[in-house]
């Protein structure tokens, strides 16, 4: 997993590395260090540090397998990203008891009372700190609800 | 003269009714970030940066301070009961504290802990009182050459004492490079890898970055390594009627484990990249290796759970002077205390202390008291912060997450960042996964833009030449001390896997 991890570095390192040689320039106009300097030299050393460890990860030939764990795992990172994606659709609070209320329900099985009181109270703790007392910006969402 | 009345003035400063709730506030909430295995003083301090928006900028830094430093008090508690240490910097005094424990002196070791911590901490502040103000005379000779060296020294100090491969490091610090590199380039305003979009003009915020590689990453490896199901094992059991205080003898006998504790951890602390963990890793080696009666160790010595315990509340004081006077954090911690400082447009560097007397005082003033609210703290509410340990993750999680989530929003209201700090979550995750350093990456983050723009300068002074970085007397030191400290860091890594072996 490591050197899939690492193959994936390495694509993006040399994406960059790529950008920084063809779009920046290593002089500028005035014949100064130009935009382009500082990241060719890290996009450089990243491609070649990535491409040896990458070798060594491959030449090693080591596969451990995942922990029985993944599932939830994974459950967890998807439950965060479709809370992400409705912050904009059903504004803060609505999306933050939704996501507590799914995530406890996935995680924290059989204690039906005590994951709807966490679902209703934290969401609605944060958004009283953030939005009244803090007066900071929380999603509106497009749903018409007066908060 | 000068010394005490700035430090009347930050005194007036700490306990104006407003800054003394923050402090109190702040202390109080890194005993609990300390407490909580696997959520460390960096996540803490990226999460509730965006809550303290609201707040004046004195009161705030005085908190997120307290967060970081009694976050290293917290942090042995778990050591003790539990044998599992809440942060990395508590790992040393797991060595001997759970021994103590589980032989019926859990009681006199916390409020060992707690009394070395206080000394530690109160030795650092009183060293920042004593040293900042020269520290920053001196660094105002400095100028790009010494600048550059410094966070390259700062750096690779990090990547040599921290555990896993170097080549792993050094891809983590180039990646925060790489990141720090995107948007206008401010000396020939060209953009820089940000595709047409808007957003990224401004450059990559360091925020979500940090909340979602500490915050979410955290969370989701402590997932992956089935925290949420097993928690955090049993608690040893201790009364605090029988036996709690200590016995006289573990005062004399680890009298002089306290004065060498605190005094390696503030010179380690005081060295940019070096850090908490390392110092307390340092003197239990060093306690182990004076003591009369080495074979104790790792059975239950006093003296290796005091000298730890000094050394890494000093080394997270000491860690305060590169960041006050030069403006370099040392640590992630330190690098979100940073990002903190200029977002209420605080210039932490040699000027500091002239310019914002009042804020700069006042913020060294808080941690005398600070510690004064962590020794009673850790001695008197110890069982409160004990039922802390068994909230358990399957409820944190998700909290923490809707936390993190709102935090990064509120910042500037943008749903792209929101989603930058999701993405660095899954990143923070494997990267912790396969052994790199989110620390690393961060600090290169923080620290690309000054560690660019003053290469770019000293080579413009220079003409190209390199030898600028070793003809100026202050940048060959700065030279020679990088060479030491990862000669000491290879040989502390040795030693290391020698003292866990």
């Amino acid at each position: 997993m490591r050197a899939g991890f690492l193959a994936g570095l390495l694509l993006l390192a040399g994406g960059y590395t790529w950008f920084a040689f063809a779009e920046l320039a290593w002089l500028s106009s005035a014949g100064r260090l130009g935009p382009g300097y500082f990241p060719r030299l890290i996009g450089a050393a990243l491609v070649a540090l990535c491409a040896w460890s990458l070798a060594d990860e491959l030449r090693r030939g080591t596969r451990e397998p995942p922990s029985e764990f993944w599932r939830a795992t994974a459950a967890l990172a998807l439950l965060s990203a479709l809370f992400v994606a409705a912050l904009d659709v059903l504004g803060g609070l609505v999306s933050m008891i939704a996501y507590m209320a799914a995530a406890l329900a996935l995680l924290n099985r059989r204690r039906r009372w005590q994951n709807a009181l966490l679902a209703v109270v934290l969401p609605l703790a944060m958004f009283l700190l953030f939005r009244v007392w803090l007066n900071a910006a929380v999603p509106r969402g497009l749903l018409p609800l007066p908060f | 003269m000068d010394l005490f009345a700035n430090l009347l003035l930050g005194f007036s400063v700490a306990v104006s009714p407003v800054n003394l709730a923050y402090l109190l506030i702040g202390v109080t909430v890194g005993m609990v970030v300390g407490i909580i295995p696997g959520f460390g003083p960096a996540a803490a301090l990226a999460v509730l940066l965006p809550i303290t928006f609201g707040m004046e900028p004195t009161g705030a830094v005085i908190m997120l301070a307290a967060i970081y430093y009694g976050a290293q008090y917290g942090g042995t508690i778990t050591s003790i009961l539990l044998n599992t240490p809440g942060e990395s910097s508590s790992v040393a005094s797991t060595f001997d504290g759970y021994p103590l424990a589980q032989q019926g002196r859990a009681g006199p070791a916390l409020v060992m802990q707690a009394v070395a911590s206080f000394v530690g901490g109160t030795f650092g502040v009183v060293l920042i009182t004593l040293l900042a103000p020269p520290f920053s005379q001196l660094a105002r000779n400095f100028g790009p050459p010494e600048f550059f060296l410094l966070v390259v020294m700062g750096l690779s100090t990090l990547i040599v004492m921290i555990e896993g491969h170097w080549r792993l490091g050094v891809i983590s610090a180039l990646i925060g490079f790489a990141l720090g590199t995107v948007g206008v380039d401010l000396e020939t305003g060209q953009s820089r890898f940000t595709f047409g979009s808007a957003e990224l003009i401004g450059g990559v915020d360091f925020i979500p970055i940090a909340i979602g590689l500490f915050g979410l990453g955290e969370f989701y490896y402590a997932f992956y390594t089935g925290m949420h199901v097993t928690g955090t094992g049993g608690i040893v059991q201790y009364r605090r009627e029988k036996r709690f205080w200590p016995e006289w003898r573990d005062y004399a006998e680890t009298r002089g484990a306290l004065a060498r504790g605190s005094l390696l951890g503030f010179v380690v602390g005081v060295l940019p990249g070096a850090g908490a963990t390392v110092a307390s890793l340092m003197s239990y080696s060093v306690e182990k290796s004076v003591s009369d009666t080495p074979e104790k160790f790792g059975k239950g010595a006093m003296a290796g759970l005091v000298g730890p315990e000094s050394a890494n509340n000093a080394a997270s004081s000491g860690a305060m002077v590169p960041l006050l006077t030069l403006g370099i954090p040392g640590s992630a911690s330190t690098a979100v205390l940073l990002a903190a400082f200029t977002l209420w447009g605080l210039t932490p560097g040699p000027l500091l202390m002239a310019e914002k007397p009042a804020f700069a005082w006042g913020l060294i003033a808080s941690m005398y008291l600070g510690n004064v609210a962590l020794l009673a703290l850790n001695v008197f509410a110890i069982p409160l912060f004990v039922q802390l340990v068994k909230l358990p993750y399957r409820i944190l999680a998700p909290s923490v997450i809707v936390i993190c989530t709102i935090g990064t929003y509120s910042v500037n209201g943008s749903i792209i960042e929101t989603w930058m700090m999701f993405g660095a979550g899954l990143v923070g995750f494997f990267m912790k996964l396969h052994g790199f350093s989110p620390a690393a990456l961060v600090l290169a983050l923080v620290l690309g833009p000054l560690a660019e723009q003053s290469l770019r300068q000293s080579l413009t002074i220079s003409q190209g030449s390199l030898a600028i970085f070793v003809d100026r007397p202050v940048s060959l030191g700065i030279l020679c001390l990088t060479a030491a400290l990862i000669a000491a860091g290879v040989y502390a890594r040795r030693s290391r896997r020698r003292t866990s072996a």
